[in-house]
């Protein structure tokens, strides 16, 4: 006879079992491209970090220098270790799209006003 | 090198692995992505609600694999992928609580997280009935809604030992913590999806059972 335990614990991973067991074609033919792209990487020549990190690092840093001491006038108002790492996000290659969506949802700001003028 | 190390460590030089043992590796790698595949997709959609992000994460968790990680033995793929994806989760969310912050400062609508339709993103249905088929997304939903709800830490603990099968160890190395701090995440979430599900076992579950 089971435990209670282990009957939960074998229906639980039966429910999680069934839903990978049930994934669609397209998502199984997406991960399966994202398989061979990753495997294709072992005929790339690995990339040469060291030569142009450090000059992106300081372009970076100082960029965020002059950011965050444009806006600071006291040391009270020194921007949080939170709104650093805000700023990393913001920097970073991932933040193009959502930038792009700000821009998206400013014209349509300015299409919604041309249009209650008109 | 320790694996915290490892796992962030940056490749300077190197050149491409060629004849028998380069197609051994890539064989090797091939099986174990594509064993590991569909799980870490699940987990990764039940830890951000999105499939399509996930896809993204478990793909650049393999190419991350591959590229750094692809000379070490087979059993420390699993970890360091698990540990790659986690990353990959916590960079996610991180981002999305900027993306929240810079929409509020331009007075836009925060994305809402619970926009996310479970039955709607359930995949093609494998020719049950349609209330078993229904009854068995229903306890998807309420699993994955309990799990994505649990602490982040609880979280991975909870899906790399229970869905994954990752042990103490190998969790822990996914997660960059000690055995203890497993063992007590994975038992704090155990307890609280017993309780949470009481209500949903055993007849509506184990009513699987006879059919697998």
């Amino acid at each position: 006879m089971n435990k209670p335990d282990d009957t939960f614990d074998r229906q639980v991973k039966a429910i999680f079992d069934e839903s990978v067991d049930k994934l669609d074609a397209a998502t199984l033919s997406r991960l399966n491209r994202g398989r061979h792209e990753a495997l294709a990487e072992l005929q790339r020549p690995r990339r040469q970090w060291s030569h142009w990190m450090p000059a992106t690092g300081v372009a970076a840093a100082v960029l965020v220098a002059v950011m965050l001491l444009q806006n600071s006038t006291t040391v009270d108002d020194f921007p949080d270790a939170a709104n650093v790492t805000d700023m990393e996000i913001l920097l970073g290659e991932d933040s193009i799209e959502m930038l792009e969506e700000l821009e998206f949802f400013s014209w349509i700001d300015t299409a919604d006003m041309d249009s209650d003028v008109g | 090198m320790d694996v915290s190390t490892a796992v962030f460590a940056v490749s300077c030089s190197g050149t491409p692995m060629t004849g028998t043992r380069a197609l051994q590796k890539e064989r090797q790698l091939n099986q174990f992505l594509a064993e590991v595949e569909r799980r870490a997709l699940r987990i990764a959609e039940i830890g951000i609600r999105d499939r399509d992000d996930a896809l993204d994460l478990v793909q650049d968790a393999m190419i991350k694999l591959v590229r750094s990680y692809s000379e070490r033995s087979r059993e420390e793929w699993a970890p360091l992928f698990y540990r790659i994806l986690q990353n990959g989760v916590r960079d996610w969310h991180r981002r999305q609580a900027v993306r929240n912050r810079v929409m509020v400062w331009f007075g836009k609508k925060p994305s809402d997280d619970n926009d996310y339709d479970a039955v709607a993103a359930a995949p093609d249905p494998m020719g049950r009935a349609p209330e078993e088929e229904l009854s068995n997304n229903e306890a998807m939903e309420r699993l994955e809604i309990a799990v994505h709800e649990l602490p982040a830490r609880q979280r991975e603990a909870f899906m790399l030992r229970m869905f994954e099968g990752l042990d103490v160890a190998g969790t822990a190395l996914a997660m960059g913590c000690s055995a203890g701090s497993v063992k007590t995440h994975y038992s704090r979430a155990v307890h609280t999806l017993r309780e949470q599900l009481e209500d949903y076992r055993p007849e509506q579950l184990g009513s699987w059972e006879g059919k697998r």
